[in-house]
């Protein structure tokens, strides 16, 4: 890559930008007013937020005299509230009411009734004759005999979704439970005990935060949110001006002809976003540190953002906005013009968002698995940071930092990719006709899928899956579970599969790989589930460790495996069923589709991310993905989908024999304790030297296969000669 | 200088299926030559130079330019040749003496050699007036003069218009062919594509008539009017067309 024209390009791009109105308004000048209008806008709106009073209707309340004093004219009496606290009174005004409710109705259409027409909050019920019988409760206590009465109801009708009555129905309980406290103490006055007798002790609340620490608290929960908002908003729309808007000018047609190559495109225009994205969100920081030190300062709670959380946001910063930007870039070239452009920002703000939002959730910390969570796993860190958390987080940086970085890279890869696919660049803007587009996928069927017919393939696999988890009720015993396996297997994954390539293609055995496999494959598939398998089970070890499992899942995985008396039958449904139908789905017709991209490995990883998402346990999906690359990678050196059944049945089988066969310590032959270990938690593992043995075998064998010549697709051969010679080219 | 051998693309089509935009290009264009593309719309005219351009990847074939294939030598190719396309395409927030000088920079030009030659064009092009002023606010005219300087900027020895007359008014037209003229005085290779007769007539040394991605004559328009027993290029063109639709069973449109 010549840097010179990257350079060029970028500072072309970012004049470009910084003539741009549009561009400027979004990064400079928004982010300079906005805030300071926010908070503004704070204190104006403080005085239609003031508490407003809330009316309360008490049916049949105790009269005053022998009990303390509940109501005092259309208030609930001072004496209930804090000395001096007259605010408080006036926010409860109460309306009382001797008339007994009506008995033909129940007692909620009533309140119901009563708050409705006469625009009551909460209304309090007291049963009749109160007085007298709370009296009458305590005279067992006072002549020291006999068991106390029950206790009194008294019902309190709040309309819980509406938030006037919410708050009312607080402040009366309050008030309730305070005049039954009241009520308590004179009881036991009367019988000569002090109120200790009944609250031997009071809660006293010392929080030892430090104030700075509330603020640094607060403020963790609003910067990482804000920082990541407008890098992903900064650089969506230059993304879209540089390649859209080039498409739209007809400029990209001339930037593609000069010397410049499409990497060095790509780079010029990611820095020129990036650039940009950084620049938004550093100057919404600014202006939201100005604002805060100016004007929430005021508040009690949430002082001035600290000035050390600026640095860390700032280092946070690079990594995110260089993976916003290619994100949007990847995006942006897709469409053709700048108002097609706009329309992609929604999908990519639905899928970052949940994951900024995530780490808001309480109890959500920074830990292994949540480290490895693109974008959640920066917020969290920041949290922490920001919060004072060094050491605590130490062990996560690293994580969270190569996370980043191999989303990033990915994205950049995506990027490039765009760039270098003429029906990317040069796709016209259909109309879309579901009747023509049918008829064109039948009729220009090609011997093999093409890349949209397996990603079809692939997402409807899913989508039928996640349909069906929620149609089919749970297994409830072994018949259920072999029900539910045959019919995900056989109707879900293996028949849409099978019809698209019968249907879409025009050579469906090519495309399924049905063929002899070449000499020594399906040996070699075999041997390599054998050789794997410990290697396997630690990936499965590992992966719970890290993510465990819920211990009902984990149950009822055990029971599933140990119920069935028939072993050969569990066999059949976990390991020969999935091994043919989702072979034939996710080796044969998704990954020959997805081989037209002319990247075999991105076709392996694709195919083998459907293959562990269609698994039910995140756990599962994690470590079926990483089977699923060695399966596809099988499935491009053999050319043949049989030692891809071979391997996948073997190492499903080896699964569950290892559990159910020799699980049990105690029937566990002795030589079998050199190999194996009970594991800490459930299941068990293989020493750690048998494990290194297995992935030095499994290497070898995998060493083996890449060693074989393979078929490849057109596009495959045409991009290593590109490959080939942009290796061999130096500019001149 | 450019050769063009079995040239094929094809494209899928969601209305029309399989797409043979190119099925099966041959020709050869020498240095003091302006080659013509004539054909109808979606003859595959821009196809042609997309492909000799490097902006698409040729399905089968060969082309070379200078030497250099375009398919295994893209980043050499690209250095060989300017090319003007059917839009004007300059950047709106740029100005005529940036977008030069920014094309200058990415074929390597600098310094003082990079100030002489944009000087040079802009004498020659009669651009100085135009020299601040920014694409947003320049009329069809200027755009297509800076379009030109700035395929030039590098002095290619081949220079590729696609249909680049097209819209343009009358005078601007008539000033844009007088320039390829006097590119190909210069020595240069000039490949032009139109569907506007009278400009290949005028303009053009050989001529391939293209229709449906095929080449149906070449040569000078002398000999293919001799070979064809036709008086013009009009009805050398007619001719042509609707003998290959005969032969292909395609009704005519109209």
């Amino acid at each position: 890559m010549n840097w010179r024209n990257v350079k060029l390009i970028l500072a072309r791009e970012v004049r470009d930008q910084l003539r741009d109105r549009r561009t400027l308004f979004m990064i400079a000048i928004l982010p300079m007013v906005l805030y300071p209008l926010l908070g503004m806008s704070f204190f104006q709106v403080t005085q239609f937020l003031r508490e407003h009073p809330v009316r309360i209707l008490v049916v049949n309340p105790p009269p005053a005299g022998e009990l303390p004093p509940l109501i005092d004219g259309d208030r609930f009496s001072g004496t209930l509230f804090s000395p001096g606290d007259n605010r408080s009174a006036d926010l409860l005004r109460v309306t009382s009411q001797s008339a007994p409710q009506d008995a033909s109705r129940g007692a909620d259409a009533w309140a119901r009734q009563q708050m409705l027409e006469g625009g009551y909050d909460v209304v309090v019920s007291f049963p009749p004759e109160f007085a007298l019988r709370a009296k009458a409760a305590i005279e067992p206590l006072r002549q020291d005999s006999g068991r106390p009465e029950p206790e009194l109801d008294v019902s309190v009708y709040p309309n819980l979704a509406r938030d006037s009555s919410r708050t009312a129905y607080r402040r009366v309980s309050d008030v309730l439970l305070k005049w039954r406290d009241e009520l308590g103490r004179q009881n036991l006055e009367s019988r000569g005990l002090p109120i200790t007798a009944a609250k031997p002790f009071k809660i006293a609340t010392h929080d030892v935060a430090e104030k700075s620490q509330h603020r640094a608290a607060a403020w963790s929960k609003i910067l990482p949110l804000v920082l990541l908002l407008w890098a992903l908003t900064g650089a969506f729309y230059p993304a879209i001006d540089l390649c859209a808007g080039e498409k739209e000018r007809g400029t990209l047609e001339t930037l593609l002809s000069s010397p410049a190559e499409r990497l060095e495109i790509v780079w010029g225009k990611l820095l020129t976003v990036m650039l940009f994205s950084i620049a938004t969100a550093v100057l919404n920081l600014s202006s939201l540190a100005l604002t805060g030190t100016l004007v929430l300062s005021q508040l009690p709670n949430l002082g001035p953002p600290p000035t050390l959380a600026f640095l860390w946001l700032l280092v946070a910063l690079v990594p995110m906005s260089a993976l916003f930007s290619a994100l949007c870039l990847a995006l942006a070239v897709l469409a053709k013009s700048t108002k097609e452009g706009q329309y992609y920002l929604m999908p990519l703000v639905l899928v970052t968002m949940p994951l900024v939002v995530l780490p808001m959730s309480p109890g959500v910390e920074l830990n292994f698995g949540n480290s490895l969570i693109p974008v959640t796993g920066v917020v969290l860190l920041l949290r922490s940071l920001l919060e004072g958390e060094y050491l605590a987080v130490l062990p996560y940086v690293p994580l969270v930092i190569a996370v980043t970085v191999a989303c990033a890279l990915l994205a950049i890869r995506w990027a490039t990719n765009q760039f270098n696919s003429e029906s990317v660049l040069f796709r016209e803007s259909e109309r879309l006709d579901v009747s023509l587009w049918l008829r064109h996928l039948v009729r220009d069927r090609g011997p093999t899928p093409s890349f949209a017919e397996a990603m079809f393939c692939g997402f409807l696999i899913l989508l039928v899956k996640f349909f069906m988890s929620f149609a089919m009720r749970a297994p409830q015993s072994f018949a259920d579970f072999v029900s539910l396996v045959a019919i995900t297997q056989l109707i879900v994954i293996a028949l849409p599969a099978l019809l698209m390539a019968v249907f879409f293609t025009s050579r469906p055995t090519e495309t399924l790989l049905v063929k002899r496999a070449p000499f020594g494959m399906p040996m070699a598939a075999a041997l390599l589930a054998l050789a794997f398998h410990p290697t396997a089970n630690m990936l499965q070890a590992v992966v719970q460790w890290v993510y465990p499992l819920d211990d009902q899942v984990a149950k009822t995985i055990s029971q599933m495996v140990f119920q069935p008396d028939s072993i050969w039958m569990l066999l059949l449904v976990i390991a020969v069923l999935p091994a043919i139908c989702e072979e034939f789905a996710f080796r044969g017709f998704v990954l020959s589709g997805l081989r037209h991209m002319g990247h075999k490995w991105t076709a392996i990883l694709v195919s083998s991310l459907f293959f562990g998402a269609t698994h039910a346990l995140f756990q599962q999906s994690i470590v079926a993905s990483l089977v699923g690359v060695i399966l596809g990678y099988i499935a491009v050196q053999s050319g043949s989908i049989w030692p891809c059944i071979l391997f996948h049945a073997i190492h499903n089988s080896l699964a569950v024999l290892v559990q159910r066969v020799i699980g049990d310590a105690g029937q566990r032959p002795e030589w079998l304790q050199w190999i194996l270990r009970d594991a800490p938690t459930d299941g068990m593992l293989y020493h750690w030297p048998v494990v290194l043995a297995s992935a030095c075998v499994s290497t070898a064998i995998l060493y083996w296969f890449h060693r074989q010549p393979y078929a490849r697709t057109p596009e495959e051969s045409l991009q290593e000669a590109i490959d080939h010679q942009s290796a061999h080219w130096m500019p001149g | 200088m450019i050769h063009v051998r079995h040239l094929t693309k094809h494209y899928a089509d969601l209305k029309r299926g399989k797409i043979v935009a190119l099925g099966g290009v041959s020709f050869d264009a020498m240095p003091g030559q302006v080659y013509g593309l004539l054909g109808p719309n979606g003859a595959g005219k821009t196809t042609v130079l997309r492909i000799l351009s490097t902006i698409l990847r040729p399905s089968g074939g060969t082309a070379s330019i200078n030497g250099y294939e375009v398919l295994t030598q893209a980043s050499h190719v690209r250095h060989q040749i300017g090319f003007v396309s059917t839009n004007t395409a300059v950047y709106d927030r740029m100005t005529a003496w940036e977008m030069v000088e920014y094309f200058g920079r990415l074929y390597g030009l600098e310094g003082e050699t990079l100030r002489a030659r944009m000087e040079e064009i802009f004498d020659r092009l009669q651009m100085n007036e135009i020299r601040d002023m920014l694409g947003a606010k320049m009329s069809t005219g200027m755009k297509q003069k800076v379009s030109i300087a700035r395929a030039i900027v590098h002095d290619p020895p081949v220079l590729i218009f696609d249909e680049a007359t097209s819209g343009l008014d009358v005078l601007v037209a008539r000033a844009l062919l007088k320039s390829i003229a006097e590119l190909r005085d210069q020595g240069k290779c000039v490949i032009f594509s139109t569907h506007i007769m009278r400009e290949v007539e005028k303009l053009c040394d050989r001529i391939a008539i293209m229709h449906r991605g095929h080449v149906l004559a070449e040569g000078t328009l002398g000999e293919l009017c001799e070979t064809h027993a036709q008086p013009d290029l009009e009805e050398l063109f007619f001719h042509l067309i609707q003998d290959h639709d005969y032969r292909h069973a395609i009704v005519p449109a109209g």
